[in-house]
């Protein structure tokens, strides 16, 4: 029975390395995608036909293109590019990272999009007859009720986005499943798996428990 | 007598449909002017030219000297801004906003367009929910409410802005019939304290006893306009007749149905 607790923290503990490596990649991308997201809503909602167009055809490409070959094009294609490629040669976590934030960017965006689309034009007119600048309108009015009603997608999205991270083993990131691939393939046991599995639902069961919290923050 | 809002020679069209013809009006400060007219008349579409909701095509809207509208020709963003900020809008589905308390609802543009010091603003939020009737709810969130409740914090929104002109957009139609009454009965007492009030209605009753200018639209004209006998007692066109007595037959049907007189003075 000992000799199973050695094994399992022989194989645990650098899994829990690859999850430091892991949650920063998550933490990254959940900081930076949700504001680029944003703008790319509102560029796509945007007047000008340039601006418009340009958004939407950037949305379109990323989500019609798979994530694992997005994050090999950043990391192997980009370097090879003409003039510019040279200074575009990234570190695996960088580009992994880069790769991600382009990547759910564009699905935040639909989300955002989903959202202000369930805002009833009755709010912009109260908040324009009282006075608030278009500015004062998006930030007190529009803003808070589009987070209300883009929270359980949100929510979606960001457990997805736990689980994609695995991809980035793809460029040779060190997160869990990395580890959890080195241990099976040096002892021939699939239990690092089950391991790699858990500490997955361990990281998704606290992001649930905070978007239940935030739910019923933003509840109206 | 002070004008307040003067309307000259308003046109508006979305598309080919020509809602809006030739209208030309004035408002005097402390004038009741009710709007009445079949669905369809332009009625709407007017009130929302006068405070930016709508952009018309040409003709003049004048706000206390100022125009929001010459010669078809509208002026800058913060121009207009000023401009419709001396005047106050409830609609017909309320438009409370949502995610903030009834106290939050009022006191969101004072704080964030007057950057209004905080104790003066509170006070007058209570103030102003004690006039409507509901202190007691200043903490609650707009979906606990009530339609007639929804309406009478709507209007201490738009008082809390301190207008010089408020303009009503069927105020009481989206409400059950047994709530209109607490609804109009604020709108009365404003009426009482001299508030210049610009209202379309569906309710002959509020117009007749509360207002002092009548304005009889059909299909984008005014077609006939003086004071509530002029128009119920006396209307000089056909129309105005018709329509008066399809809507006065309608509203008793409804009153004897609910079992109630259709009489505002009951709830006043």
């Amino acid at each position: 029975m000992s000799d199973f607790y050695i094994y399992l923290s022989n194989i645990t503990l650098p899994m829990l390395q690859g999850m430091v490596i892991t949650l920063s990649v998550f933490a990254v991308t959940i900081v930076c995608s949700i504001p680029l997201g944003f703008m790319f809503t509102l560029m796509a909602r945007s007047r000008l036909k340039p601006v418009k167009s340009l958004a939407k055809g950037y949305i379109y490409v990323v989500r019609g293109t798979p994530l694992l070959l997005q994050i090999m094009f950043v990391y192997f294609g980009l370097p090879l590019l003409p003039v510019v490629g040279h200074y575009l040669i990234l570190g695996r976590f960088t580009a992994a990272c880069l790769a991600f934030c382009m990547n759910y960017a564009a699905y935040f965006a639909e989300i955002f999009r989903g959202g202000l689309l369930a805002i009833d034009k009755g709010q912009y007119e109260a908040a324009k007859v009282l006075g608030l600048t278009k500015l004062e309108t998006m930030i007190r009015v529009v803003i808070p009720q589009m987070i209300r009603v883009c929270l359980p997608a949100i929510s979606n999205e960001t457990i997805t986005l736990v689980k994609d991270t695995a991809l980035v083993t793809v460029i040779g990131v060190a997160e869990i499943l990395h580890y959890a691939k080195t241990a099976v393939n040096r002892d021939s046991d699939n239990f690092a798996f089950l391991v790699a599995a858990a500490l997955y639902l361990l990281i998704n069961f606290v992001i649930t428990m905070v978007f239940k919290k935030l739910e019923t923050k933003y509840e109206f | 007598m002070m004008e307040i809002i003067k309307v000259n020679q308003l046109n508006k069209s979305f598309g080919d449909n020509h809602v809006l013809k030739d209208i030309s009006f004035t408002v005097n400060k402390g004038d009741v002017m009710a709007i009445i007219g079949s669905s369809g008349s332009g009625k709407s579409t007017l009130l929302r030219c006068l405070i930016d909701l709508e952009k018309a095509d040409s003709g003049d809207i004048i706000m206390e000297g100022k125009p929001l509208l010459k010669d078809g020709v509208y002026p800058s963003a913060p121009e207009i801004r000023t401009i419709i900020m001396k005047m106050g809008m409830v609609f017909q589905h309320f438009n409370l906003f949502p995610h903030l308390t009834v106290r939050q609802n009022l006191e969101l543009a004072p704080k964030v367009v007057k950057k209004e010091e905080t104790g003066a603003m509170n006070q007058r939020c209570e103030a102003y929910l004690n006039k409507v009737g509901l202190l007691e709810r200043i903490d609650a969130m707009p979906s606990t409410l009530s339609g007639g409740e929804k309406q009478r914090v709507a209007i201490a929104r738009a008082l809390m802005m301190n207008p010089d002109i408020l303009l009503f957009d069927e105020p009481t139609s989206a409400l059950d019939p047994e709530l209109t009454g607490e609804v109009l009965s604020v709108m009365q007492s404003l009426a009482n304290e001299h508030m210049t009030m610009v209202v379309v209605t569906h309710e002959m009753s509020f117009a007749r006893e509360v207002a002092n200018k009548v304005v009889f639209m059909d299909s984008g004209t005014i077609l006939e306009e003086g004071s509530p006998e002029d128009i119920f007692i006396h209307p000089k066109e056909k129309r105005t007749q018709a329509f008066l007595s399809s809507i006065l037959r309608e509203q008793s049907n409804k009153a004897a149905k609910t079992k109630k007189h259709y009489r505002l003075k009951k709830y006043c």
